[in-house]
């Protein structure tokens, strides 16, 4: 899987690219690791070009939702492919993480933050 | 319709599971949906014994996939540790965020992508059956 990460304004972008596995996802969680120790912008998983996400990698993501739960900035997902947004159905990950359908909709839904 | 293929006890496989499921888009007249799948279904049950057996020894997996009319039938044969996923709790999925884990969410996709399965151990091996009914298109 490719990541490349981008910042726009109050939010970091992660646009992820190819597949999501047992293979890719404790390299993913690695390049997550100082945003979810303290998250210090918004975070989107933009998922337009990953083509498939196993469970391994549906891990990182409720880590990811998690570490993000309590504090101000928050956590969203965007641009799913009908088969990777099926399997988030499947595990209730839709019940506590916004998806937007592109990365323009999150954006747009972020709100600014106070005080920055 | 049938084919079968060994692979190892690594997660590098994961790649030749996947080489091996695109040759049946064409041969199998299966979708892309189908195909993620199967390849889903398959993925965490390889990935579950990869991390259940003993990774010291280079254990292979058997898998074989057979295509009759609508019905596909996958079966992963393994030397490891007896582990019985049918019988795996599966987690609950309304929780709020706070009382989610991860465990438990392979095997609720394996069960969600395929419609019976069946686990049997014999000859000191993991005996993994499952069947799929495929949409009309497939025939």
């Amino acid at each position: 899987m490719e990541t490349t990460i981008t910042k726009d304004n109050n939010t970091t972008i992660f646009a992820l690219s190819g597949r999501l596995d047992s293979n890719s996802a404790p390299h993913f969680e690695q390049q997550l690791r100082d945003f979810l120790t303290t998250p210090c912008t918004h975070l989107v998983f933009d998922f337009n070009n990953l083509d498939y996400i196993s469970s391994a990698g549906l891990r990182v993501v409720l880590n990811t939702a998690k570490a993000y739960k309590a504090g101000k900035y928050l956590f969203h997902a965007c641009a799913m492919q009908e088969h990777v947004q099926e399997v988030f159905e499947i595990s209730g990950f839709d019940s506590f993480i916004t998806i937007h359908r592109s990365i323009d909709e999150s954006l747009s839904a972020l709100p600014p933050v106070n005080g920055k | 319709m049938k084919i079968s293929f060994r692979i190892n006890n690594d997660l590098a496989e994961l790649n030749t599971l996947l080489d091996q499921l695109q040759t049946l888009e064409d041969k199998w007249s299966l979708s892309r949906k189908n195909i993620a799948e199967i390849n889903l279904v398959l993925d965490e049950l390889v990935t579950n014994t990869i991390g259940h057996g003993d990774c010291d020894k280079k254990q292979p997996i058997d898998i074989t996939l057979t295509k009759k009319d609508l019905k596909l039938t996958i079966q992963i044969i393994d030397s490891g540790q007896p582990f019985d996923p049918t019988v795996c709790q599966l987690p609950d999925t309304t929780l709020p965020l706070e009382k989610r884990k991860c465990g438990g969410l392979g095997i609720l996709l394996v069960r969600q992508f395929c419609d019976s399965w069946k686990y049997t151990r014999s000859n000191n091996k993991n005996i993994l059956t499952l069947k799929k009914n495929l949409p009309k298109e497939c025939k």
